[in-house]
């Protein structure tokens, strides 16, 4: 009885004030949204590049032409020299430059090895690696071109030509994800990650509010004065309700956005809830280790930001320095993550995600080494700025 | 004037007293550079591990895979006798891809045939793939760049590579020539650390002030508080200080200390530092109006950081971002001020060439300075009205 008492407290509490209502529902639905509107197409398309033809010659002009046609690269420019197309690079207007020099038929047809040069700039590394990708590619096929025509001359005949131009092919797979989708790669994580931020930051305020207005004596006593009930009784409805925004992302993702779910549906729900949880878990730990609301919140702040990056879903782990690796552990979202790559992405048999299971309950549970400590802090009932 | 000295010294006390505030102003500025640099020391992937399944067995393949393998960006971890063996290890995390080369790799070159291998990449991280893809193609080239010219039994040396290559290639990265990944994400993180700090620092001010006002007052009531101009000025007079010693940090110190690239001239950069920090300080102080309590700044600002960062073109192209949220992105002087301090920093620009994104700056901080006063004005009136009977 005392439980579901403490229940209908925290929730008359909630819808008491607006803030709860963003935190819960607006600020990570908001976001979900926002992701969801920035990547709809999956992979930039019309990066605007500079095409400077010293050459001007057909074989130019379908050079061209066939580099505009890529779905990524948008030829936006072809000013008269390099010079302007460097400037216009610095000025952040286009990502690449393609220079194709003087007399290039005239050399490409006398057997002098002409020379197409393109320069990309990584100071913006997705553009810059996509048009990278076009450019090389249409230089592949300018040596194809030429290398046709000369071959043709010589009397070598069609099925041959293939296997001439191009004696290894190299067939990419890129598994589960042939699109290469960056809406893929980056709403699985960063939708997920804001979650769990708001998870974090709704334990450490709903506990700061009942220090700050003396109320944690009466919610303390509800519970006949067991901390474990108290607790439980405070966060089951935050479960529920971030449960319920974790399944809309869900939702959003597999459903309306079509990414793959090579797993079905319960190895991520149970990965969503997890994570809920271990949020959750993690958030009352920092509480009973500091015992002081501002630093936790400021902690579980940090621990969301540093989220973003540590999961490794940008850069891999173990590519980080040593130190970081074994921080990256820390960090529930890491386990998420992993959680997703062989789940929802790769859909493998769950028996090689259990360790990543395990992580995430044992961060849920880890508040139970700090209990006395919260006990106390919630006795004190004492509110420090 | 003593009015606006009266506002700054009070205001400046309560920056040193509120140890909440100063972990915003200086510890977060202090650190987040710091920690982010380290996490991206690498810069790039180095030494991916990945399996091969050679199914050929001959010279030509463990050439192949020995070339591969001594590409900086791989490490052949693992030769499988099977597919299903590199799949485990692919499950467990043990290698990120893996490259099966067909049994008739070997009589197919010889043949005069196409020869085909096959790379299966992992896509958790995207970075792998790229590193993956671009030195198997590297490699796939050169094998097969040896048998075009092998196969042509007419000619001098010179004109066989002419004829396996008839267009030369060149390919240039500017500016980031390695393709780090902390040159390329730093700049952005050390601009936004700026803005976000003083939101949270500011809102935290404000908040604290508004909580143990009995009115829910920002502004005590006293006859120095008249002017909502003279607050807007003697409050940012007080924060200057801090940003113009944290602004040196990020624009000199860090770059000095982790050799991060620096094309463009320092004075420039200061230069244009003006109006993105007063910009910052105007944004923070009206955004402050938000904050009724202490704690209001992380749980209305920390998810702000990622969102912008996607919207300043850096992680994500300006030209895909939807019209509605580049607008969006207009109001946030951080859009413009990571623009400006990526061109001039790493592009290398010079002042004139960044006027656009620096009259943006100026119009935004003149626009939230307005802002800024007009909320003050009805605080100010609110707090007078409260006290006549």
């Amino acid at each position: 009885m005392a439980f579901k008492a403490i229940i209908q407290r925290e929730l008359k509490r909630m819808v008491s004030r607006r803030i709860y209502l963003f935190l819960t529902v607006v600020a990570p639905v908001a976001s979900f949204l926002f992701f969801a509107a920035m990547f709809r197409t999956g992979v930039p398309t019309n990066l605007p590049v500079a095409v400077v033809d010293r050459d001007h010659t057909s074989i130019s002009r379908s050079l061209i032409r066939s580099l505009d046609a890529f779905e990524e690269t948008d030829v936006a420019m072809e000013p008269g020299s390099f010079a302007e197309a460097r400037e216009a690079m610095q000025r952040g207007e286009i990502y690449g430059i393609f220079y194709i020099p003087p007399e290039f038929r005239r050399s490409a047809s006398s057997e002098k090895e002409p020379l197409l040069s393109f320069y990309t700039n990584d100071s913006y590394i997705l553009p810059g690696s996509l048009i990278y990708k076009d450019m090389k590619l249409q230089s592949a096929l300018a040596n194809g071109v030429v290398q046709r025509t000369r071959m043709t001359a010589r009397g070598v005949t069609e099925p041959q030509l293939s296997a001439r131009l191009n004696p290894v092919a190299l067939d990419t797979h890129p598994l589960n994800n042939p699109w290469l989708s960056y809406a893929v790669y980056l709403s699985n994580i960063l939708m997920p990650a804001v979650l769990s931020m708001f998870v974090m930051f709704l334990v450490v305020f709903s506990v700061t509010e009942e220090l700050k207005r003396g109320s944690a004596t009466e919610w303390m006593e509800l519970s006949g004065g067991s901390i474990g009930k108290a607790l439980a009784g405070k966060l089951l409805p935050q479960t529920v309700l971030m449960g319920i925004t974790g399944t809309f992302c869900l939702a959003l993702m597999y459903r309306f956005l079509h990414f793959p779910l090579n797993s079905g549906f319960f190895p991520m729900f149970t990965a969503m809830l997890l994570l809920i949880v271990a949020s959750q878990g993690f958030a009352l730990l920092v509480l009973g280790i500091f015992k002081n609301t501002r630093i936790a919140l400021s902690a579980c702040a940090l621990w969301a930001v540093l989220s973003f990056s540590i999961s490794g879903f940008t850069f891999p782990v173990r590519s980080m320095p040593e130190a970081m690796q074994w921080f990256a552990h820390l960090f529930p979202m890491r386990y998420y993550f992993l959680l997703y790559v062989d789940q929802a992405l790769n859909g493998i048999p769950v028996a090689y995600s259990i360790s990543s299971y395990l992580a995430l309950l044992l961060f849920a549970g880890s508040p139970l080494a700090v209990l006395p400590r919260i006990r106390s802090l919630l006795r004190a009932n004492k509110y420090t700025p | 004037m003593g009015n606006i000295y009266y506002i700054f010294r009070r205001e400046f006390r309560a920056i040193t007293a509120d140890s909440a505030v100063l972990i915003f102003f200086i510890g977060l500025t202090l650190a987040y550079p710091v920690l982010y640099t380290y996490i991206y020391s690498e810069e790039t992937v180095f030494e991916v591990p990945v399996a091969v399944v050679d199914h050929c067995g001959s010279s030509g393949s463990r050439e192949l895979v020995r070339a591969w393998d001594a590409s900086p960006s791989i490490d052949v971890a693992a030769r499988c006798t099977d597919a299903e063996e590199a799949r485990r290890l692919l499950y467990r995390k043990k290698v990120y891809g893996l490259l099966e080369i067909p049994a008739d790799f070997a009589s197919d070159l010889a043949g005069g045939e196409q020869a085909h291998i096959s790379l299966y990449c992992d896509m958790g991280a995207l970075l792998n793939y790229k590193a993956l893809l671009q030195s198997a193609s590297l490699v796939a080239a050169g094998v097969g760049k040896k048998v075009q010219v092998a196969g042509l039994p007419y000619a001098s040396t010179k004109q066989e590579e002419v004829t396996a290559t008839p267009v030369q290639m060149e390919e240039v990265k500017l500016f980031n020539p390695q393709s780090g990944y902390a040159t390329f994400i730093i700049p952005a993180i050390l601009i936004l650390v700026l803005q976000q700090s003083l939101l949270l620092g500011v809102g935290t001010l404000a908040g604290t002030a508004r909580e143990r006002s009995r009115r829910k007052s920002s502004l005590p009531s006293n006859g120095h508080y008249r002017s909502a101009f003279q607050v807007v000025l003697g409050k940012t007079l007080a924060y200057l200080p801090f940003y113009l010693v944290m602004g040196l940090w990020v624009i000199v110190v860090i770059p000095g200390i982790f050799n991060l690239t620096q094309t463009g001239s320092r004075w420039d950069l200061f230069l244009f530092l003006v109006p993105f920090l007063t910009g910052c300080i105007f944004f923070a102080l009206t955004l402050s109006f938000l904050c009724k309590e202490r704690e209001m700044p992380f749980l209305l600002f920390v998810f702000t950081s990622v969102p912008l960062m996607f919207m300043s073109g850096i992680s994500w192209p300006s030209t895909a971002i939807p019209p509605f949220w580049k607008a969006f992105a207009y109001f946030f002087p951080s859009t413009h001020g990571i623009e400006g301090y990526v061109r001039i920093n790493t592009l290398g620009s010079s002042f004139g060439e960044v006027r656009e994104p620096f009259l943006r700056l100026c119009l935004l901080a003149a626009f939230y300075f307005l802002l800024a006063v007009l909320l003050y004005r009805k605080e100010i009136r609110k707090a007078r009205l409260s006290l006549e009977p």
